[in-house]
């Protein structure tokens, strides 16, 4: 079979994902329980004070009644989405869930984008390397190491950094994406304040962000190092590094783009994580928040770009493996 | 060897890091306030979510930004804590029938763009909510038949049946100019986000998402009465852990949170200088499903009333900030006036286990073999108590209920649910035993009416409004009539008392503890801030808070 064959399969494989992903992303916010009108009202009033039924009428007239039945919902909600119009956010009424998104987008991309690709960067580097000496000491260093701070949970390192860091030595703000002081734009002091403010995320995910792609790396590696065509390069003689580097990673390195290229697009949910211990102004906050409000409109727009990200990421990893590895088009026209 | 690498280079990533670092910034100069006023202060959360968005739409309750307290003004303020109607924009009030009510405005008074404050506007901000039902979030048009301006200074108020009912809710609709709200096509998406036009002590100076600046309206009609120059609004994180350890620090000159063991990490900080003040606010009750035996006989019901520890409850749950309750429905001693004088201890009912187990006994419900309570049919009463899992302190608080239910030999299955099932099950009455809130504000009617009216109520299964407990009984009725009918204090004040003596005599549900309006406050920089030996304000009454705030040193107290 041709290769053209193998993208068309792809493509219509990724155009049935998303009209899957598209549709459950409407059907899930419907089927849960509870009146986001209601779950407004009590947020405001807190847990300890009595709640004024004129006030949950009125913001139910606010968000306003899904028209017509549930497959003309449907149907509205498609065109919507074509059209990028994902409507009002509940709890930024009256801004649109667009104008959320396109304020807290930058932050994660950003940050989350810059460590990822140093992370498989590094990782991948020092994979490579524990491979290349395997069994010696770099090798038990990288691997234990990894090991031993991939067990570690990631909330409880980044806690520990906010409080040695921020809270005892002072060294860096404690929380946000900038100071008060400051607005965002292209200025100078907006700029080297945010920048202060994203170190601490940024060495969090620094720390455990490597590890995967090491372990990952190392592993792929040890095992093409042990294949025969590798043994037939050793044996007529040819450089060690180079049968390392030509032969071992160059293979190896192939189920670590795919991760590469699905991390990339996960990044569009944003990492709730770090982003909820460093109150850091990006989407897997935005996200959590959405979550915890019951805003459907922004918590589907959110989840939407999320699952189209990865979906996207895993198209183009599936059309980038097609080109770097003939294999697979074979194995698939078999 | 290329061992010694991988170390150096992390230890040049740690310095370049580290490096990097600088100073964290204190963006903020100090500099003296004029003419003896304070030059800013530093409070807390400015609402709007984690993102805020600039929104100054005084109607948006739940996205609208801290602002529109300070920047808007209402016909009346309210002293939250001991219930008195403080004139403000306007300066009297009267009704000539129990269903007309004229105000007479303030002269004087401007817009903060210049322009003077009339009748006018007053009639357009109401015709507009009436207009924009999404805006009326009072919920005043359930009362009000029409709204006209006698002339530009008074207002003639027109009420479909007798209003006194309605009179708390002026304090808390804001009065927007006119001339700009009247060009904005749809008042309802409005966000108000330039430069708001208020007739209020502040202006927005500045705003980011992570801080929000007000400046003193130097033109305001009581300038004289506001001594601070900056208003700044820091934002809080969800967590809180961050905030606390800011207000410790001394960042916060004011703030409203909840913080463990405040006496060490707060007052201790700084003895001279921080205060804290925790008023109560509604209260939080045991909720029986009165469609269910055995909480259907009101004798079984009162016999229940000493089995609660309340006392351990406030001590041992909410860490001894809040009061035990008033059984009556009131908020003791705030609103101690409306109490008929009969009722022992301002009607807080203490802990007597052996008196309960004798008054259940003498109800009907005798201990069985096995030491187990049984209902009438002779089966041991068995029941649920809910509580929402992630409400820590009631977590706590429900231990000490089962507790000292099982003490009297009932059998109850402690439940947790989600906070949204137990809010829809409580609704559609899905219960047996579980924990409410109502009551706490300065509106009577509002207190009794809602956890208590049979129009509140719904049948089972169909969402009550709020008659969760599902009250049903045509006396009570006839006396939330009276209340919401009654123009003059004392008609008010004779169908409180005899609604007390229904919560008193009828038990339609058992207040066991206030809620707390948390309130943190410094006395560095301004003095004169509420406080239990001055309470002319509760914490959230800002605009009060505002206007009697003096600089520290100036000689008040």
């Amino acid at each position: 079979m041709a290769p053209v064959a193998y993208f068309v399969r792809r493509f219509l494989f990724f155009l049935g994902t998303l009209w899957a992903a598209v549709t459950l992303n409407f059907l899930i916010p419907r089927l849960q329980p509870g009146d986001p009108a209601e779950a407004i009202v009590s947020r405001l009033a807190g847990q300890s004070e009595s709640i004024d039924p004129a006030q949950v009428q009125a913001i139910r007239v606010m968000l306003g009644t899904p028209d017509g039945n549930l497959f003309d919902q449907y149907v509205q909600y498609l065109g919507a989405v074509l059209h990028g119009d994902f409507g009002i956010s509940y709890t930024y009424f009256p801004y649109s869930v667009t104008h959320m998104i396109g304020q807290a987008l930058p932050w994660t991309v950003i940050l989350v984008g810059v460590t990822q690709i140093i992370s498989f960067v590094v990782g991948t580097l020092l994979g490579t390397w524990a491979a290349y000496r395997r069994n010696s000491r770099v090798d038990s260093v990288i691997t234990l190491g990894s090991t031993f701070l991939g067990t570690l949970p990631f909330f409880w390192l980044a806690l520990l950094l906010v409080y040695v860091f921020a809270i005892t030595l002072r060294w860096f703000p404690e929380r946000g994406g900038y100071g008060g002081g400051s607005s965002p734009g292209w200025n100078w002091l907006f700029i080297s304040d945010a920048f202060q403010h994203s170190v601490l995320p940024a060495v969090a995910l620094l720390i455990t962000g490597p590890i995967g792609w090491i372990i990952g790396m190392r592993n792929n590696m040890v095992q093409s190092l042990g294949e025969d065509h590798t043994r037939l390069a050793v044996a007529r003689g040819l450089p060690r590094r180079r049968v390392a580097i030509t032969y071992g990673a160059r293979i190896a390195i192939l189920p670590n783009v795919t991760g590469f290229a699905i991390a990339l697009g996960g990044i569009l949910g944003g990492t709730v994580l770090v982003e909820t211990v460093f109150n850091y102004p990006g989407m897997g906050r935005l996200l959590l928040e959405s979550v915890s409000s019951r805003d459907y409109p922004l918590m589907q727009a959110i989840f939407l770009f999320t699952t189209i990200g990865v979906l996207v990421a895993n198209f183009l990893a599936d059309l980038l493996y097609g080109f770097l590895d003939p294999r697979v088009r074979k194995v698939e026209s078999v | 060897m290329k061992r010694p690498r991988l170390a150096r280079i992390a230890a040049v990533a740690v310095a370049v890091a580290l490096a990097a670092s600088g100073c964290t910034g204190t963006e903020q100069e100090s500099g003296p306030g004029t003419e003896g006023r304070i030059a800013y202060l530093d409070y807390g959360d400015f609402g709007g979510g984690s993102n805020p968005q600039a929104n100054y739409n005084p109607y948006l309750d739940a996205s609208r930004l801290g602002a529109t307290e300070y920047v808007f003004e209402q016909l009346i303020t309210y002293d939250n804590y001991g219930c008195q109607a403080k004139p403000w924009l306007a300066t009297e009030w009267n009704w000539t029938d129990p269903r007309t009510l004229v105000w007479k405005l303030r002269s004087g008074v401007k817009w903060n763009d210049g322009k003077p404050f009339s009748a006018d506007d007053v009639t357009f901000t109401f015709d507009m909510l009436k207009q924009h039902k999404a805006l009326d979030t009072k919920g005043i048009w359930r009362y009000l038949s029409a709204v006209e301006a006698t002339d530009p200074q008074t207002v003639t108020m027109r009420f479909t049946q007798p209003g006194a009912a309605a009179f708390t809710l002026f304090s808390e609709i804001k009065i927007v100019p006119k001339h700009v709200w009247s060009t904005v096509p749809d008042p309802v998406t409005f966000p108000n986000a330039e430069k708001p036009v208020g007739t209020g002590p502040f202006t927005v100076k500045a705003f980011n998402p992570q801080q929000l600046t007000l400046a003193r309206n130097p033109d305001y009609w009581q300038a004289d009465k506001v001594m601070v120059d900056e208003l700044r609004f820091h934002k809080a994180d969800g967590g809180g852990q961050i905030d606390q350890l800011k207000l410790s620090r001394g960042e916060y000159d004011t703030n409203a949170m909840f913080v463990p063991d405040i006496k060490k990490a707060y007052v201790d900080r700084d003895p001279e200088h921080n205060r804290y003040w925790y008023p109560s606010g509604g209260s939080i009750s045991v909720y029986m499903n009165l469609t269910k035996a055995p909480f259907n006989d009101t004798a079984f019901r009162k016999a229940l009333l000493p089995a609660f520890n309340r006392q351990e409850i406030v001590d041992k749950a909410q860490l001894g900030y809040v009061k035990p309750a008033s059984q009556t429905g009131l908020v003791v001693p705030g609103q101690a006036d409306w109490l008929p004088k009969d009722i022992p201890n301002q009607g807080v009912i203490a802990y007597d286990q052996a008196k309960a187990d004798a008054d259940l006994t003498a109800a009907g419900y005798p201990r069985n073999g096995d030491g187990k309570r049984v209902g009438k049919d002779g089966k041991p009463i068995q029941f649920s108590f809910r509580v929402p899992g992630s409400w820590t302190d009631w977590v706590q608080a429900q231990r000490i209920i089962v507790a000292n239910l099982t003490a009297l030999g009932f059998t109850v299955r402690a439940e947790t649910p989600t906070p949204e099932a137990y809010e829809n099950d409580r609704a559609i009455g899905n219960y047996d035993m579980l924990l409410g809130v109502h009551g706490g504000s300065c509106n009577m009617f509002r207190n009794f009416q809602e956890p208590l009216a049979s129009d509140q109520s719904a049948p089972i299964g169909k969402k009550a409004v709020s008659n969760f407990v599902r009250w049903n009984d045509p006396r009570t009725d006839q006396l939330i009539d009276t209340l919401r009918t009654a123009t003059d204090e004392a008609a008010q004040k004779a169908a409180v008392a005899d609604l007390t003596k229904v919560m008193m005599e009828q038990v339609p549900m058992i207040p066991l503890w206030y809620g707390a309006k948390w309130f943190q406050y410094r006395t560095t920089k301004a003095v004169g801030w509420p406080n239990e030996e001055n309470p002319y304000a509760a914490p959230s009454d800002n605009l009060l808070i505002i206007t009697n705030l003096k600089p520290a040193g100036a000689g008040a107290k």
